[in-house]
């Protein structure tokens, strides 16, 4: 047999990935399999997925540290109900302005990154995220303090008003855009220089990669993913409270791409569902691991680390290996 | 400052860690398409010298004269590291430095970091002018990987090749950005007697290809010997002599700093 094989380019397979999340929702319409709340667990999920994925860029290829996620996504949240609500503004200039703003923050963190590491640079973002928490709470009239923020479902181009179902689409092709983007940036001479960077500073310095540049991109894109998931994530679940953006929620993003898988792309949505989606959907009706996912979380990254280093995106690789084997061993028995 | 056919004339460089001085009072002329070897041993203060040059130490004495690609004299001390690569040097490490998580031709790829033209967004969008100018450097990374006969391995991770490999792959890297002088700290270490003689003609080729100058440290003698135009010896920091292999072997000076170590070889 010598049939031609069509070329499977990645962003195909991006494409393809959107389309499968896409159709989520129509299980949700046409049979009973999925309910609507399971709609908007998923749909939080990806939001999640894009600000991971901003991590990863800056920890997974870049080798920087940040425990500030959190804090930039709850500022561009807030901003962008602010902008919408309060003052009125189109949905699309109130996006741009809420990426905009936190990652001019970002990259000023970017400049703290040239002077301290490791460590210490977890220290210095928890401090800024904390103190962006704290302003949260204070700052009444753009947040509404403790009460909470409340926000609409976007009207895209001023007249199409979206719904949650819509809106769940829009979240799928910004994250699909989002893993298109990134995984061409990462497999080009950015994402060369950012892997330099993580993997020998002597080499990077002496191929001409200027740290400083190099670094203040990695903050602004991980700003910037940050940014619209905080926007996604206001107009979709329609309320922001200052406690969601906390220590635990850096953690959790954390923790999705230790486990998804450091520098995967694909990796990153895996650990977002793993942290998020399956806690929230089948763990949560057991009544003893309701209060358990903390320390299922803990307990998986500290197994991922020790036997599954690269993540566990990587299980579907070494399964295909196997298969291939199987399948090669039965080949040569039949023969 | 530079005579016509002069690249790079170190001039009084000094530099000392705490009371030591690793470098001392040093002054030797590199000149155009030369393979120049810097010998001595252990501890000479060898690496030190070539991170003086590529300014990963900051000397604190002396000139490092320099005929950059533009054909300009510039100081190189007046540089920050990562500027050092576009004035057309280019360097190993002793203790390879490479990027474990890539592959092998990606590492080399990564030589070529200052040639792209295309910014960020460019890339992120795949527009065409970026997809060509990255498939132009695949093209010539691979072209170095034949030629260095490892062309096989180019989609392999570098984490896990043999010791030798990676010495090929950090000098794959070096022949990217075209440069006026490369700067070898031991190339020959790790690999055996049939991969040390490949090294000598490949190390030949490059100065004909891409007429370049090259410097090397080397502590396998006979490639020294073999390879080099001009040597020059150094012991504790300080110069000992030069000129040409003959010259450097019947060198009192030299025979007396590798006495010892000439008696336990034999
Ligand atoms: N960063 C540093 N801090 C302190 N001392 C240093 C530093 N770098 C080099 N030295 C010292 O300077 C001296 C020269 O070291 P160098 O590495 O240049 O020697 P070398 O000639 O390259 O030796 P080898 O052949 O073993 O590589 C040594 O005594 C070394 O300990
Ligand atoms: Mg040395």
């Amino acid at each position: 047999m010598n049939i031609k094989k069509l070329t499977f380019k990645p962003w195909m397979g991006f494409i393809l990935f959107g389309v499968l999340l896409g159709l989520i929702p129509s299980l949700a319409q046409y049979t009973n399999l999925v309910k609507t709340s399971t709609i908007v667990t998923i749909g939080g999920t990806l939001i999640f997925a894009i600000a991971a994925l901003g991590l990863n860029i800056l920890l997974g290829y870049s080798g920087l540290i940040s425990l500030g996620t959190a804090g930039f996504m709850g500022m561009a949240a807030y901003l962008s109900a602010y902008m919408t609500v309060d003052l009125g503004l189109p949905f699309e200039v109130s996006l741009l302005v809420a990426i905009l703003l936190p990652t001019i923050l970002g990259v000023l963190v970017g400049l703290i990154s040239l002077k301290i590491e490791g460590m210490y640079l977890a220290i210095a973002t928890l401090a800024v995220s904390e103190i962006l928490r704290k302003t949260f709470e204070e700052f009444e009239f753009i947040t509404n303090g403790f009460s909470g923020k409340s926000a609409r479902f976007p009207q895209l181009f001023g007249f199409l008003q979206l719904d949650r179902a819509s809106m769940y689409y829009l979240i799928v092709i910004m994250l699909v855009i989002a893993m298109l983007l990134t995984y061409n940036m990462m497999n080009g001479q950015v994402g060369r220089a950012f892997n330099a960077m993580r993997g020998s500073e002597s080499a990077a310095s002496a191929m001409g990669v200027y740290s400083l540049k190099y670094r203040l991109i990695a903050f602004a894109l991980a700003t910037i993913l940050a940014s619209l998931a905080g926007v996604m994530y206001v107009h979709f679940i329609r309320f922001a409270y200052p406690s969601t953006w906390n220590l635990k929620l850096s953690l959790d993003f954390l923790a999705m791409i230790v486990i998804g898988g450091l520098r995967s792309i694909y990796g990153t949505v895996l650990g977002a569902f793993i942290v998020f989606a399956i806690p929230d959907l089948f763990l949560k009706q057991i009544p003893f691991f309701n209060q358990l996912s903390y320390v299922l979380n803990g307990v998986l990254i500290i197994v991922v680390i020790m036997f599954y280093p690269n993540g566990l995106i990587n299980i579907g690789y070494d399964l295909k290996k196997i298969w291939l084997k199987i399948r090669k061993g039965v080949e040569n028995v039949t023969k | 400052m530079l005579q016509n056919n002069e690249l790079l004339k170190i001039e009084n460089l000094s530099i000392a860690f705490g009371g030591l001085k690793a470098v001392d009072q040093l002054n030797f002329i590199i000149h155009e398409k030369e393979i120049f070897g810097l010998i001595g041993p252990n501890g000479a203060g060898k690496t030190t010298v070539f991170n003086c040059i590529t300014q990963f130490y900051k000397p604190n004495h002396g000139n490092l004269y320099f005929k950059n690609i533009k054909d300009e004299v510039i100081n190189l001390v007046d540089l920050q590291v990562h500027q050092v690569i576009r004035q057309g040097i280019v360097r190993t490490f002793q203790n390879v430095e490479l990027i474990r998580e890539l592959s092998i031709i990606d590492n080399v790829l990564i030589g070529a970091h200052i040639d792209f033209k295309t910014g960020l967004i460019s890339q992120a969008l795949r527009l065409p002018k970026a997809v060509k100018e990255e498939a132009i450097y695949r093209e010539k990374a691979e072209g170095i990987l034949k030629k260095l006969g490892i062309y096989e391995r180019k989609d392999m991770l570098v984490f896990g090749q043999p010791y030798g490999i990676l010495k090929k792959v950090e000098l794959a890297r070096t022949f990217m950005s075209d440069p006026k002088l490369i700067i070898l700290d031991e190339p020959a270490a790790g690999l055996n007697d049939v991969e040390t003689l490949q090294l000598a003609r490949t190390i030949r080729q490059i100065r004909d290809e891409f007429n370049c100058s090259v410097l090397l440290v080397e502590h396998d003698m006979r490639l020294v010997m073999d390879v080099c135009d001009t040597i020059c010896a150094i012991n504790f920091g300080k110069f000992l002599a030069i000129g040409n292999a003959k010259d450097i072997q019947k060198n009192p000076l030299v025979q007396e700093a590798y006495l010892g170590k000439e008696d336990e070889d034999e």
